[in-house]
């Protein structure tokens, strides 16, 4: 191998496309005779459905047909659940409920689907969604999390005898015992509320039926395209050769675009084989409000256990997690939060004990970071607090805390999101926390300029949080590589992709073994008829685990084309390299012969072909790692509040990234910015307001505020390379990464700055607006 | 669908004439009608900004426009920005920077950035920030946005 | 939400009370109103009709009347729905006898929104439903003015009830300063449709 592709900042192969606006995203599909759906939602979030009258509707012209539950008939069933605790996890309660495609009896959530229109446009099949007359009646509403669970409240769910969805303890070590011996008990109550992903483009199907090859194929902005073709293929009674589900471009996903099944999903494709027509349904922004997942909600009740030199003895909480009116996605996300509640630190004792939720509102899965947010929010709240207690500096109690680089391997004896033991595999804390307080000048601003400043009366604070992050779960991915008689590659992998620049970072990949230019690599992801095993992109795993698949195929390919072009060459493997898209004698660069001449003969059209041989050069492979790798990362900030508005600006954003190796720096850098962009709206601006009655009341771009580039400020980077022993590359995950300790930043740093005023940030997100409460005495209401 | 009305727009120097519902968006006109989708949808309510186009020049939210109301106007998307082949100098910034990520809102920023280089050909990143804040981006944190810009003003000048 | 206000009405209190119970001069004053029949002794039911910008909605509105005391007090139920969400709610309504001729109307309840109002409103609720509530009083003192007119003077004036167009008009007048400084526009439409509602629980459906 010459010219290294990995590592470098390479600019990616899929953006003239996207610049020029001819990349296909979902809502680009058009087929002649396409018939458009909308669908008639429920205004209550939890109402007893008497009726639904629809003659109206259907006779307004152009509306083709409408379904209620009942015209379902058999093949109305709920969706179904996507990752239960399996039997070998010991005392777990845990209820499945799943998703419907209408409500038959009871409306769950407001904004669940009662009624779809098919119509020949989407503006008719809107105004005949306004045709439609329904009949409920309205019931009591589960909203409060901890009312929910009381004797006497009403029931999301009433063949239940609660709305308790889940319950599980862990254990590590003996919390009590710990905390006898402690100095220093801090305890406290931590509120988390809802935020959104709001990607930028809505979710969207269209379906097509073609009822003479009797096949089905699907164009679905999902994250998980062959889970979602496999599911397609049962729910439908067909095999899943008859169906193809492809992801095309997606703008952005973030999370909620891996829920399976959504109503529409579950509904569009079946409409289109019921119709015989193809059918496209595109959610609009209202919609996507009430329509797509959500999370964060949860309460904790939590205490640390430490001795007085500041070191952790243990940690202890309970906590309520809202799973929304159903839990298709299983103990993830708290499960999640129990792997982050004890942070970067070597914490000997641990007990916590979750219980999941059912409410009246949208459903809850993971948007970008998946409940570790709120881990890490709690172990660095308590973290802060107990600094604060024992004068301590905030940095020195995180430093003395650190898992030890020496210690990874590093078990945590309790169970992880996959159900299988919590391991830390890699990591070499110290090192960047002491850049990253470098980077951010900490010393000079604790000493010098913060104390200036405050002389002046200006409000400035700082902040430092370390964090892991577990990534790169399995199963597995697989990828397909193919080198073309042209001499260029293809590559085929089955997760989708939203924006990380697979197309560039797995085409580097590729690149370093068979010798070809980048630009040479062409991807395809996201399409089942090219690449059919696999899960998809979640759980900041794709170059992790896909990254990995396709260098494994690369490497299988590499080998076919050395064994071919020895023989060819008559020069022992050995001596051969490939370069420029040639295989050449290293010694006699003259002698060589190029890829795509070899392709040609590793299929012959006439001759006999050894026995044991394969056609082509061209292989398919696998990855599964044995357990997630865990990332690490700082992130510092410097800001400035104005005690008259609270208005937080942000002066400096320091990150300091351990995600192993690195196959394309740029793109980190371009997850970095963005997980912090959205760290910043879910800490400060956005929050999801339900009232009382779960009605959503900031169900638009204009009241739900999404952080636009006057509030994000520039982030400086900087990295460390820990590789993970776990694969090849070494690489471990950084999608997610930016988003998860920037509300524990938030508070650490305005706590920081607003010290005159000694509050304490016991909840997130903040805003203005409570910020101003908090100073001037409200309680939480 | 009664009362349908006939318009002429041009669109990336192209006259388009169609018989429509007055009701009809711009942008799902350009979308559907004329099968430009390089124009995107992000809100329908005017805040986002990915669905900007120039109206004679000037960036409008194609989302808050009937299609009648063109009639008569000049359209440009993104389509008319620059090919593949043959990419325009904001483009090819945006390439090199790593201004977009998953690339839905890329076009209705590029289609903002077109009229505000031609009035300010040397932005400081302040007036880039204020230019794009009307433009909403979930992937970039936008700071390779910014960045793109600036180096589209470099290509620009020289 | 919780609503509340209060309004002087330029005649005595019997007379506020009279028109206050009578749904046809209700139906001119409040533009919109398609129907309002009295159902029964304390029942009304109604069609509410709102249409400003491109937003179009109907509401089906019950009203219920309870604990009258004849003139000086009473509590309104109501429930709506329709197109652009939901209404119900319940409220006090008091009428004070000022001494001087006029009569103080204050109003006072618990209003629950859910739908479309709900989700896109809800911001400028508050500041906008009492910008309706005055429109609409408003609209009714003016037809007491000139019942009261045509009683004294004996001379027949028409009340001529403010246009549809000329009333939202007035609602968005009000509205401007909130509207324009948000980042949105139509959402002005939903409002109207809320407040409306509002008012007609609240205050006017007697």
């Amino acid at each position: 191998m010459t010219k290294s592709y990995v590592g470098q900042r390479i600019k990616r192969n899929e953006d003239p496309r996207l610049l020029t606006g001819q990349a296909l995203f979902v809502d680009d599909v058009q087929i002649p005779g396409m018939l458009h759906a909308a669908f008639l939602r429920s205004d209550y979030a939890h109402a007893r459905l008497r009726g639904v009258d629809v003659t109206k509707a259907l006779k307004r012209e152009g509306v083709v047909a409408i379904y209620t539950a009942r015209d379902m008939g058999d093949d109305w069933k709920p969706g179904p659940p996507l990752v239960s605790p399996p039997a070998t996890v010991e005392n777990v309660v845990f209820h499945s409920r799943t998703q419907v495609p209408l409500v038959k009896d009871k409306v769950r959530y407001a904004g669940e689907p009662i009624a779809v229109v098919v119509a020949t446009s989407r503006y008719i099949a809107e105004d005949a969604v306004d045709d439609i007359v329904v009949d409920l009646e309205p019931l009591e509403v589960v909203v409060d999390l901890e009312k929910a669970l009381a004797t006497d409240s009403p029931r999301v769910h009433d063949d239940l005898d609660s709305n308790l969805a889940a319950h599980l303890s862990q254990e590590k070590g003996n919390y009590q015992a710990a905390r006898e011996k402690a100095d220093l008990v801090i305890k406290r109550r931590f509120y988390i509320d809802r935020g959104a992903a709001a990607a930028m483009e809505n979710r969207g199907i269209v379906a097509q039926w073609d009822v003479k090859s009797q096949q089905l194929t699907v164009w679905d902005t999902t994250q998980a395209p062959i889970p979602i073709r496999n599911g397609l293929a049962a729910r439908l009674g067909l095999s899943t050769h008859q169906v193809r589900v492809i992801a095309p471009f997606v703008g952005g996903g973030f999370g909620p675009k891996i829920m399976m099944f959504y109503p529409e999903e579950m509904l569009i494709p079946w409409l289109s084989i019921q119709l015989g027509r193809p059918i496209k349904w595109i959610e609009d922004r209202r919609e996507n409000f009430f329509a797509t997942t959500q999370e964060r909600q949860q309460i904790h009740d939590a205490e640390m256990a430490l001795a007085k030199d500041g070191k952790i003895l243990g940690i202890r909480h309970s906590f309520i997690h809202d799973t929304g009116a159903y839990d298709p996605y299983g103990l993830t996300i708290p499960l999640n939060t129990q792997s982050h509640a004890m942070g970067a630190y070597d914490v000997p004792n641990y007990f916590s004990e979750l219980k999941v939720v059912f409410t009246n509102r949208v459903i809850v899965t993971p948007v970008r970071g998946a409940g570790r947010p709120q881990g890490i929010f709690l172990v660095e709240r308590l973290l802060d607090l107990a600094a604060k207690e024992l004068g301590v500096d905030p940095v020195e109690i995180r430093k003395k805390n650190f898992i030890p680089a020496n210690a990874f391997p590093y078990e945590h004896k309790i169970i992880d999101q996959a159900f299988a033991p919590l391991i830390f595999d890699s990591g070499n804390y110290l090192p960047a926390m002491e850049k990253a307080v470098s980077m951010i000048g900490y010393e000079q601003f604790v000493k010098e300029e913060q104390p200036r400043l405050r002389k002046e009366g200006r409000h400035v604070g700082i902040a430092v949080i370390p964090f892991i992050e577990t990534t790169g779960v399995g199963p597995y991915e697989g990828a397909r590589v193919t080198v073309e008689t042209s001499g260029k590659v293809s590559v085929a992998t089955g997760v989708g992709t939203q924006g990380q620049g697979h197309f560039t970072s797995f085409a580097q990949v590729v690149a370093d073994q068979l010798g070809v230019d980048v630009r040479d690599v062409h991807l395809v992801t996201g399409d089942t008829a090219e690449f059919h095993w696999g899960t998809g992109t979640f759980a900041s795993r794709g170059a992790v685990v896909a990254g990995n698949a396709v260098h494994a195929a690369a490497k299988a390919v590499r080998a076919k084309v050395l064994k071919l072009a020895s023989k060819v060459l008559n020069t022992p493997e050995d001596e051969l390299e490939l370069k420029d898209g040639l295989v050449r004698v290293a010694d006699i660069p003259q002698r060589s012969i190029s890829l795509g001449e070899l392709a040609v003969l590793a299929n012959p059209l006439r001759g006999a072909v050894e026995p044991g041989t394969e056609p082509g050069l061209e292989a398919t492979d696998y990855f599964g790692p044995r357990y997630g790798a865990t990332a690490f990362a700082v992130h510092a900030m410097i800001i400035e509040v104005d005690p008259e508005t609270m208005m937080v600006d942000i002066k400096r954003f320091v990150v300091v990234e351990d995600c192993g190796t690195m196959l394309n720096p740029l793109l980190v850098e371009g997850q970095i910015h963005g997980g912090v962009s959205m760290g910043i709206g879910h800490s400060f601006y956005e929050k999801l307001h339900y009232d009382e009655n779960g009605q959503l009341l900031n169900a638009s771009f204009a009241d739900y505020l999404i952080p636009t580039s006057m509030e994000v400020p520039r982030v400086e980077i900087g990295h460390q390379e820990t590789p993970s022993p776990l694969n090849p590359i070494g690489s471990k995950g950084a999608g997610e990464a930016g988003a998860i300790p920037v509300p524990a930043l938030f508070a650490q740093a305005i706590e920081n700055a607003l010290a005159d005023y000694d509050i304490e940030i016991l909840e997130t997100p903040l805003s203005p607006n409570r910020l101003f409460e908090l100073v001037h005495g409200k309680e939480k209401e | 669908m009664s009362n349908l009305i006939d318009v002429t727009v041009t669109v990336n120097g192209k006259q388009y004439e169609r018989t429509i519902e007055p009701r009809l968006l711009l942008s799902d006109f350009l979308r559907h009608e004329l099968g430009l989708t390089g124009t995107h949808v992000g809100c329908e309510h005017g805040v986002c900004g990915s669905c900007t186009v120039l109206l004679d020049g000037k960036a409008v939210r194609s989302c808050l426009m009937f299609a009648v109301q063109a009639q008569g106007h000049e359209v440009m998307t993104v389509e008319g920005l620059g090919t593949i082949e043959d990419l325009h100098p904001i483009q090819e910034a945006f390439w090199e920077a790593h201004g977009l990520q998953c690339g839905f809102c890329t076009p209705g920023i590029l289609m903002t950035l077109v009229p505000f280089l031609e009035e300010n050909p040397d932005p400081n990143e302040e007036e880039i920030r204020e230019a794009i804040s009307g433009n909403l981006c979930r992937c970039t944190g936008y700071q390779h946005i910014v960045d793109a810009v600036k180096l589209a003003t470099e290509k620009m000048r020289a | 939400m919780r609503i509340e206000g209060e309004y002087i009405f330029n005649g005595p209190r019997e007379d506020v009370w009279e028109i206050i119970r009578d749904p046809e001069v209700l139906t001119k004053a409040l533009p919109g109103t398609q129907s309002l029949k009295q159902v029964s002794e304390s029942i009304y039911e109604g069609e509410l009709f709102v249409r400003v910008g491109p937003v179009v909605g109907s509401f089906s509105g019950r009203l219920e009347v309870s604990n009258e005391v004849h003139p000086e007090s009473l509590t309104l139920t109501v429930e709506g729905e329709g197109k652009p969400g939901f209404a119900k709610g319940s409220g006090d309504v008091q009428f004070i006898d000022r001494g001087d001729g006029t009569t103080l109307l204050k109003y006072a309840g618990e209003v629950q929104i859910g739908g479309k109002i709900a989700s896109v409103g809800q911001r400028l609720l508050d500041t906008v439903s009492k910008s309706m509530a005055r429109q609409g009083l408003g609209a009714v003192d003016e037809a007491l003015q000139a019942r009261i007119k045509a009683k004294t003077g004996g001379e027949q004036v028409e009340y001529k009830p403010p246009s549809e167009v000329e009333f939202a008009a007035a609602v968005a007048k009000d509205m401007a300063s909130e509207v324009f400084s948000s980042r949105w526009v139509w959402l002005v439409v939903a409002l109207v449709a809320v407040i409306i509602l509002a008012i007609v629980f609240i205050t006017s459906f007697r």
